[in-house]
């Protein structure tokens, strides 16, 4: 049973770091503004899941209803960026689009 | 003007490294306070408080003079910018909004007085559609936030946390409220005086908890001796003590916060800003 608990754990840790390197690639290497918040609006999302989940199965080694509970509260974690970090990437999305910033084309680049 | 600003800042920050060379090193066993003191609180601390986090025990406790005046620093940072920043002649530009043709209106002269019914609406001269997502989401967390803060303030004692974190948290959920809506919805909610009573009213929780304890024949800020006032078994009296404390401390921080954010964002008018 623990072989198993620690396969599922490694497995959703290290598709959490898949994400997370992806992200920060795409941070560094998207041409502009726009097109760098979506890898981040990413990362905050379905990389944070697979970590916490990861953590959440490797927590219930030994379980017990506290051991439970914190699991619990582990995923309010998950649930709070899952409302907060889209709304937040679309907020700022809102403000650059009204302050009059234009999202890169490739035209644009070449002239 | 700029220069001797630089010579000085250079001067004070050459000083201040230059002091640091006589402190102990980071972590050095051998420094003053390695050696007695920290053996003392981590002995002592579990019998003499029954508070299992060390921390919250030496700052709310042993060296709750040095709290007291931190949250007086706080209070006197929120006075500063009251008396520095807070504007109460009216603004003479004014702007309204008919809300059935959203035609704008532009008022000069501050003695117009607009008789309207519900059809004008007072607004910002920079003012944007509020957008519904973040309006809607930010309603949905704040009382989480709020809830939230209110957990770090109690959970001081046996986790980290405490008052100044769990006030911030506080202060900083009005504060999203003002950016998600805007500032007149605040204010509108928690008023001025409201919020300069709280942030009296922290530091006075604070300090009537150490005078209480005077009266009650100990020292300033002894909490043991408040054990008489409260139903609670007198091994557990400075626990209670130090969570009032954290009370006092979370609600001058909250005070503190908005009042310095409402202030800056609005140049002192309290109306419109952010």
């Amino acid at each position: 049973m623990h072989i198993l608990i620690n396969i599922a754990a490694i497995f959703f840790l290290a598709m959490g770091l898949i994400f997370f390197l992806g992200g920060a690639v795409g941070i560094i290497r998207m041409p502009d503004f726009y097109s760098r918040l979506h890898p981040a609006g990413k990362l905050d999302t379905l990389g944070i899941f697979a970590m916490v989940l990861g953590l959440v199965i490797y927590n219930l080694h030994h379980f017990s209803i506290e051991v439970l509970l914190l699991s619990i509260k582990m995923f309010l974690i998950v649930f709070f960026v899952f409302l907060a970090s889209p709304t937040a990437t679309h907020s700022i999305v809102d403000a650059g689009m009204r302050a009059g910033l234009r999202p890169w084309t490739r035209k644009t680049k070449k002239e | 003007m700029k220069f001797i600003g630089t010579v000085i800042v250079c001067l004070t920050g050459g000083l201040l490294l230059y002091g640091t060379m006589d402190l102990p090193d980071w972590g050095d066993p051998g420094s003053p306070a390695s050696t007695h003191l920290s053996d003392y609180y981590i002995e002592h601390i579990m019998e003499q408080t029954q508070v299992p986090n060390l921390v919250t025990a030496v700052l709310a406790d042993y060296r709750g003079y040095d709290t007291m005046f931190e949250t007086a620093v706080v209070f006197c940072a929120g006075l500063a910018c009251f008396l520095l920043l807070r504007d109460f002649r009216p603004k003479k530009d004014r702007y309204f909004r008919h809300v059935p043709t959203g035609v704008m209106l532009h008022f000069k002269n501050p003695d117009t007085r607009m008789i309207a019914d519900n059809e004008f609406e007072h607004m910002d001269k920079d003012w944007v559609p509020s957008d519904m997502i973040i309006k809607t989401v930010c309603r949905i967390l704040i009382p989480f936030i709020q809830i939230y803060a209110l957990y770090v303030v109690a959970h001081g004692d046996f986790s980290p946390g405490g008052g100044f974190q769990g006030g911030v948290i506080f202060g900083s959920s009005l504060i999203l409220m003002a950016i998600s809506y805007n500032l007149k919805t605040l204010v509108k909610r928690v008023t001025e005086k409201f919020l300069s009573i709280f942030a009296a009213l922290g530091v006075l929780i604070y300090v009537g908890l150490g005078v209480g304890a005077m009266v009650m024949g100990g020292h300033f800020l002894d909490y043991g001796m408040l054990a008489p006032l409260l139903p609670s078994d007198p091994g557990h009296i400075r626990a209670l003590g130090m969570l009032g404390v954290e009370i006092g401390v979370g609600i001058a921080v909250m005070a503190v916060m908005v009042i310095i954010y409402v202030n800056i964002v609005s140049e002192g008018r309290h109306d419109e800003g952010l």
